[in-house]
């Protein structure tokens, strides 16, 4: 009799979890909703704090930018419809009259003037404050005009001005910075809905748009840590997109007969940094020993799945300032075992190749490996990041010998990229060359772009012909996503929604 | 015996107290949060403006004293990744986390004690012997491991489960029974030899001699018996189920505390793990507190210091 009763008491909610249970995965996919697998969740949806892609791919649909770049990565206007330069330092801006935010408040020139203030000022320190430092002024000049003033003239304005998420001051300019980052309001396709924390944040579709529509009712962001897990919610069909893959996965995705893989090469750059600023590198031979060590061919290709492009200079094609016929070294080791049995001082010491369990280690090994093969001594010293990244940013005297690293500004402009890595000022910089200081300084404030261009292009040259630093790949990003899911990515790494479609 | 509870809650706190500072110590000897949270093209500038914000800039001691102040305003401080209340934070995760461990606690349970059962009555026989090779296995295999295998097979192939996430009774299925396994392995284990124990003590040998079936021993004394040294190994068992929820939460994309430990150690964010570690350290002692007071209870001998 007893045992009867607790037979009935445990039957009854086994039964009802159950059919909860497959209710819970009966719609799991309705056409109305995307579910996109990020590696986190967001660190943050107030688009002027916390700066990784896990935020950035949710918040860049809430909100419009400046300006924007199209997929073949042309600068276009969103929120700035034209600008007009007045001086060397000043642009003036016409704001589209036609934006209004989430919550019904027309977008003005003074939410601009606000967003630009916002970001600026160290006192909210965001950290993207050094990629808008160098605006000084904003104001209101007119109906619908914004003038932005910048300190000296600042080429890479509009590159960075496509990373300028604009608030609406009613809002932001009355809470704080996390009150805003709860519920955040912007002017983008997708208006945000919850975020239930840890787990997922939910936006909407904003039919009230003024540009093009998003094609999904409802998007939904998860935190999937597990790049196999995300894999497996791709092929059972629980996620629609999914981010981060690296290429065995991406082979997984393919074989797998479900799903497939969606791929484009990004502006980071891969690079091998060699530290001349101490013995034995200091001898150019020995540097250019290293870059005819590396099979770069063979990483690609035998690694990395023939995603990524060899590149010969420190910039992508997927910047400005890409310039054709800059050659660089070619693998070739007897040529760099007779550049090395040349050399006056033979490199015997140990030589430390500094990285962090961030980046690849089959790279990193590789590399290794092939600069043995040639008679080097390299040892790989791996730390966390945090201390990889304080090892980097450094005097060259207190560096690491040998880094291996991939470099993205965000801002697909030579200037990012170039003005750290290679002007003796910049704590990354392992390079203490006067004459490409010079053409740094020259190209970061030199308006013609075709000048500007030249100017790049003659330091790639430079520094190939003293082999300052090793450019290695621009680096590719690898995505996964349902058959039926249609979009290009772009080298910018970011997810906009209002560009991606099912296929009919 | 209030003079014992004095002893014991005063070790509770020096313990706590321990605890948290050598977590704030630890986390500040792995170096600087700063550089992660910075984009890579910040000026040597930036990364101290950043440094202030976040008052990484006052000395160490200056920084152990405010934190002590603010503890005992229990003020647990903001991420720095999230720049969300830390107390949120784990607020919002907590409950997951309780789901995941309940749920594996059942599978351990239900699975584990009719398993060393088996193992007890059949001992001699062969269906044991293989039934404790798959306990073996059961606890030999890394959950990282048998989690993604779970997903392919269950969530991909046969579509049974959603393969990762929250929100159902079916997405805690494999979670909880993944990280039940280990338990399982250890209730398993602890049965059979508590019922071993059990079986060869004299009131067993004399209901025998009465003509006691054995189903009916079995079910009417030596289960109860042998229950004492399981329900105890519970509260062992509860530490050992928050620290393998870290891979499986992971793997299974579950928002439990276990995932944010990782993440919140991987980007330093040193606030939430001192939340984290802290309220780990509360749970571990006062369920060691009350079993002292519980024992105690039960047993004078401990109250009086070991002189009865």
């Amino acid at each position: 009799m007893k045992r009867k009763s607790l037979a009935a008491r445990v039957a009854l909610p086994v039964v009802l979890s159950l059919g909860v249970a497959l209710t819970a995965i009966a719609p799991a996919h309705a056409k109305e909703q995307l579910t996109v697998d990020l590696v986190n969740e967001p660190s943050s949806l107030d688009p002027h704090q916390q700066w990784n892609p896990d935020s950035y791919y949710v918040y860049r649909n809430i909100f419009d930018n400046m300006v924007t770049r199209d997929n073949d990565g042309q600068i276009v206007p969103q929120i700035a419809t034209e600008w007009e330069r007045l001086s060397d330092t000043e642009v003036v801006f016409t704001i589209r009259d036609d934006v209004t935010f989430h919550d019904g408040t027309p977008l003005t020139a003074e939410d601009v003037v606000y967003t630009v203030k916002r970001i600026t000022d160290p006192e909210f320190g965001s950290p993207q404050l050094g990629q808008f430092n160098k605006i000084v002024n904003a104001e209101v000049t007119g109906d619908n005009q914004v003038t932005l003033t910048t300190d000296g003239a600042y080429p890479a304005l509009m590159a960075q001005l496509v990373k300028l998420s604009i608030v609406p001051k009613h809002i932001a300019s009355t809470m704080t910075s996390a009150e805003f980052n709860e519920a955040p309001v912007g002017s983008g396709p997708y208006v945000f809905e919850n975020w239930d924390r840890g787990v997922s944040v939910t936006v909407i579709k904003n039919e009230e748009y003024w540009g093009d529509m998003g094609p999904f009712e409802t998007v939904v962001f998860r935190g999937v840590p597990d790049a196999a897990t995300r894999v497996a919610d791709l092929q059972a069909g629980a996620a629609d997109l999914v981010v981060t893959l690296n290429t065995d996965l991406a082979q997984q995705v393919e074989s797998g007969g479900k799903g497939k893989v969606l791929t484009v090469n990004t502006e980071r750059v891969a690079y091998f940094a060699l530290n001349s600023a101490l013995a034995p590198l200091d001898q150019p031979d020995l540097r250019k020993a290293i870059g005819y060590a590396i099979d770069r061919e063979g990483i690609v290709e035998g690694l990395l799945g023939g995603y990524p492009q060899v590149v010969d200079q420190m910039l992508s094609p997927a910047h400005f300032g890409w310039a054709e016929g800059i050659e660089g070294f070619e693998y070739d080791p007897d040529k760099a075992r007779e550049l090395i049995a040349g050399l006056e001082t033979a490199p015997e010491m140990e030589m430390g190749l500094a990285t962090s369990p961030v980046f690849d280690q089959r790279v990193v090994q590789a590399i290794q490996q092939m600069l043995t093969d040639v008679g080097l001594n390299v040892a790989i010293n791996t730390t966390d990041m945090a201390t990889w990244l304080k090892d980097q940013q450094t005097s060259p005297e207190q560096a690491p010998m040998l880094t291996f690293s991939r470099w993205s500004c965000a801002c697909q402009d030579p200037d990012g990229i170039m003005y750290p890595l290679l002007h003796s000022s910049s704590n990354w910089s392992r390079v203490t060359d006067t004459e490409i200081d010079a053409l740094l300084d020259e190209a970061r404030s030199e308006l013609d772009e075709e000048k500007r261009a030249d100017l790049y292009a003659q330091i790639n040259r430079k520094a190939v012909e003293n082999a300052d630093i090793l450019p290695l790949y621009q680096a590719a990003i690898i995505y996964g996503a349902a058959d039926s899911l249609e979009w290009q990515p772009t080298s910018n790494e970011s997810l906009f929604l209002n560009r991606m479609s099912w296929a009919e | 015996m209030s003079v014992f509870l004095l002893q014991r809650l005063g070790q509770a706190l020096v313990a706590i107290f321990g605890v948290m500072t050598l977590v704030f110590f630890i986390q500040r000897l792995t170096g600087d949060p700063t550089y992660l949270l910075v984009p890579e093209t910040a000026t040597q500038a930036d990364i101290e403006a950043m440094r202030r914000t976040l008052g990484l800039d006052q000395p160490l001691v200056v920084q152990y004293a405010n934190y002590l102040w603010d503890m005992l305003r229990f003020d647990f401080g903001t991420s720095y990744v999230q720049n969300v209340p830390v107390i949120d934070i784990i607020a919002s995760r907590l409950p997951y986390t309780l789901q995941l461990a309940a749920g594996a606690l059942f599978v351990a349970f239900v699975i584990g004690l009719p398993v060393g059962l088996a193992l007890a009555l059949w001992r001699e026989k062969t269906a044991a012997k293989l039934l404790m090779g798959v306990v073996l296995g059961a606890q030999s295999m890394p959950t990282f491991w048998s989690g993604i295998l779970m997903i392919m097979v269950f969530g991909v192939w046969l579509g049974w489960l959603p393969p990762s996430g929250s929100g159902s009774f079916a997405h805690m299925i494999m979670p909880s029974i993944a990280l039940g396994l280990l338990s399982m392995a250890t209730y398993a284990r602890i049965a059979r030899s508590a019922l071993l124990d059990e079986m060869s003590k004299d009131y067993v040998r004399s209901a025998r001699a009465r003509g006691v079936g054995t189903g009916r021993l079995v079910r009417k004394h030596l289960i109860r018996n042998s229950l004492i040294p399981v329900i105890s190994i519970s509260a062992l068992e509860i530490s050992q189920l928050l620290a393998g929820a870290v891979i499986v939460e992971t793997v299974f994309a579950w928002p439990g505390l276990g995932q944010l430990t990782v993440q919140s150690v991987q980007s330093r964010d040193f606030v939430v793990v001192q939340g984290i570690v802290l309220l780990g350290a509360l749970v571990t002692i006062s369920v060691n507190l009350l079993a002292d007071i519980l024992y105690s209870v039960v047993d004078p001998r401990i109250r009086k210091g070991g002189r009865a």
